[in-house]
């Protein structure tokens, strides 16, 4: 295999492929923390893309309770055992977690699904350490969540009063999940057809129809999970980024890049995707004012999904405040200390730049604030806490303006023509 | 859906785990909710109930466990700093003509509320 930089990891690694990196790259940040699981997301892409016969089992972007739900159900669980089982004891990070922009984590100590593979698979031909789902796992999207149950033995009738449950001092948190378009993706690494690539213009990784042949290494391959096979057309099917909108051809999009589906469709305002410049050695080109740059590498309040597992995800998550950190930590890897406590008690500049989700459905290049009076000064949870007036200017890729906010702004308003058009 | 006794052999049977949540990650799960929810513009009933409805697991959750006092106590901190205001987005194009009003759906309910609100 070859050895590719690997950011998220602090580390090189193994990769069956030469690095190879787009001019820019898809990417996004979720803010868990105000995740309601209304599945909005989850229809809007449903009804757009897997909405036909053999497609009935396919959620490209799921929601999932945390800890234990799971769309295939236990998808992390198993490969995290998988590492474990080829790696006992050694699937920890070490280093110190940084401002550095390349590793800014610290350094992953164990081994990827790519490395896993070069020291327990047989025969050598095999690239990737992972699963094949059982039928049953794609079956429940989130199971025994918002299942509504009847009364024991009755059928087709739903309790008229809701069930009293036990009350337990616990915690969860809802996850909500697309491709991730990873800078080294394993669908594309085990794909004996090589029927998968990555755009070099926007780093989208798309599964050519024509060229597969229905192996389903990708499926087994992808530790998210998120390439599918389609029993009718037998070929495997995964999310396209919705790239008629992120190029601006989309009939809708007037010519202008605008964000995916599942972004546009958030209700709880959690969503923000756009394009990152790409250095050559495929780290993130410094762009101080593109908000998603801001939050992954100033703020660093953004964090990838599972890091370890070596694919350098591009979706990034703000962790929710009130999970216990070890198990954040193995989700997001060591940054969560740091991110969690800068997003509790956010500076000026991330008041502003949290103030840009979803405000449009076109894409953000580049964001200004202007600054303004101070309105509140306190202490907020035992620290001062001052707000400021300050107005965040979004612009588009050719520059011009979108839309201004002020940092405070806690109503999402749209035009009365389309109120509810996503 | 469940009707029958759970059966060991089934894939889909929820497997027992214990998670070690304790009061403190609940309180801080109650105050993420209020201060996100207030700082969408909603209203110290409009939060309450946020807490007290069932259906939001999370939140009812943390009022089971917690007590009304202690919400009503979390909810006036995070007030305290997101209710005071109101703002609008302004798009940077010019509004079509007849569209000067425009529609607020998350706050105080749909309303309209001109360009001087
Ligand atoms: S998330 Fe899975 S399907 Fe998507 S690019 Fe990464 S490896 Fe491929
Ligand atoms: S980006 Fe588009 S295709 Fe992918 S999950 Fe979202 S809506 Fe579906
Ligand atoms: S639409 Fe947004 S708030 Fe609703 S479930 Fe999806 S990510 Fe969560």
């Amino acid at each position: 295999m070859a050895r590719v930089n690997n950011w998220h990891l602090g580390r090189e690694m193994s990769y069956p492929y030469e690095a190879r990196f787009p001019e820019r790259q898809f990417a996004f940040v979720f803010n868990i923390n105000r995740c309601i699981a209304c599945q909005s997301c989850t229809m809007a892409c449903k009804s757009t893309w897997t909405f036909s016969k053999g497609q009935e089992h396919m959620w490209w972007a799921n929601v999932e309770t945390k800890p234990y739900g799971g769309y295939p159900q236990s998808w992390d669980i198993k490969i995290l055992h998988k590492l474990h089982e080829a790696d006992p004891g050694g699937q920890y990070w070490d280093g110190v977690v940084s401002d550095e922009r390349t590793g800014p984590y610290g350094q992953f100590e164990g081994k990827t699904i790519f490395e896993a593979a070069e020291t327990t698979l047989d025969p050598e031909s095999s690239r990737v350490v992972g699963y094949l789902p059982a039928d049953e796992e794609w079956s429940s999207p989130n199971i025994y969540e918002d299942n509504p149950v009847g009364k024991k033995g009755v059928r087709d009738q739903l309790d008229k009063v809701g069930t009293e449950l036990p009350v337990h001092d616990t915690w969860f948190f809802y996850l909500a999940r697309i491709c991730n378009h990873c800078s080294y993706p394993a669908c594309l690494a085990a794909c004996p057809r090589k029927a998968i690539y990555k755009r070099p213009e926007d780093g989208i990784v798309l599964l050519d129809q024509e060229q597969c042949r229905g192996y389903r290494k990708c499926v087994e391959a992808c530790p998210y999970k998120k390439s599918m096979y389609r029993g009718n057309t037998r070929v495997s099917e995964k999310c396209i980024a919705c790239y008629p909108r992120v190029e601006g051809t989309d009939p809708e999009s007037d010519g202008v890049p605008m964000e995916t589906r599942c972004m546009a469709a958030c209700i709880g305002q959690i969503r923000l995707q756009g394009l990152a410049k790409l250095d050559e050695d495929g780290t993130w080109a410094e762009d101080r004012q593109n908000p998603l740059y801001y939050l992954v590498h100033e703020a660093k309040v953004a964090l990838p999904l599972y890091p370890q597992l070596g694919t350098q995800p591009n979706g990034y998550y703000i962790p929710p405040r009130w999970v216990p950190k070890p198990y954040l930590e193995q989700m997001f890897g060591p940054g969560v200390e740091r991110a969690v406590e800068r997003y509790k008690f956010p500076d000026r500049e991330l008041l502003c730049v949290l103030n840009l989700f979803r405000r449009d459905n076109r894409i953000i290049f580049r964001y200004e604030i202007e600054e303004g009076p101070k309105i509140y000064e306190g202490n907020y949870r035992g620290r001062p806490f001052t707000l400021y007036n300050d107005t965040v200017i979004a612009f588009g890729e050719d520059g011009r303006e979108l839309f201004r906010t002020t940092v405070e702004e806690p109503l999402h308003v749209r035009t009365n023509v389309h109120a509810n058009s996503i | 859906m469940p009707y029958g006794e759970p059966d060991p052999q089934d894939p889909h049977a929820l497997i027992g785990v214990t998670l070690p949540g304790d009061r403190e990650s609940m309180r801080e799960m109650a105050a993420t909710f209020a201060e996100e929810f207030a700082a969408l513009g909603f209203d110290e009933a409009q939060l309450l109930n946020l807490f007290r409805k069932p259906q939001n697991a999370g939140a009812h959750r943390a009022w089971s466990v917690l007590g009304e006092v202690e919400v009503r106590r979390i909810i006036s901190e995070a007030l305290e700093i997101w209710g005071r205001f109101r703002f609008v987005v302004r798009d940077a194009e010019p509004q079509p003509a007849g569209s000067q009003k425009r529609l607020v759906q998350i706050g105080d309910g749909p309303r309209l509320i001109g360009e001087d609100d």
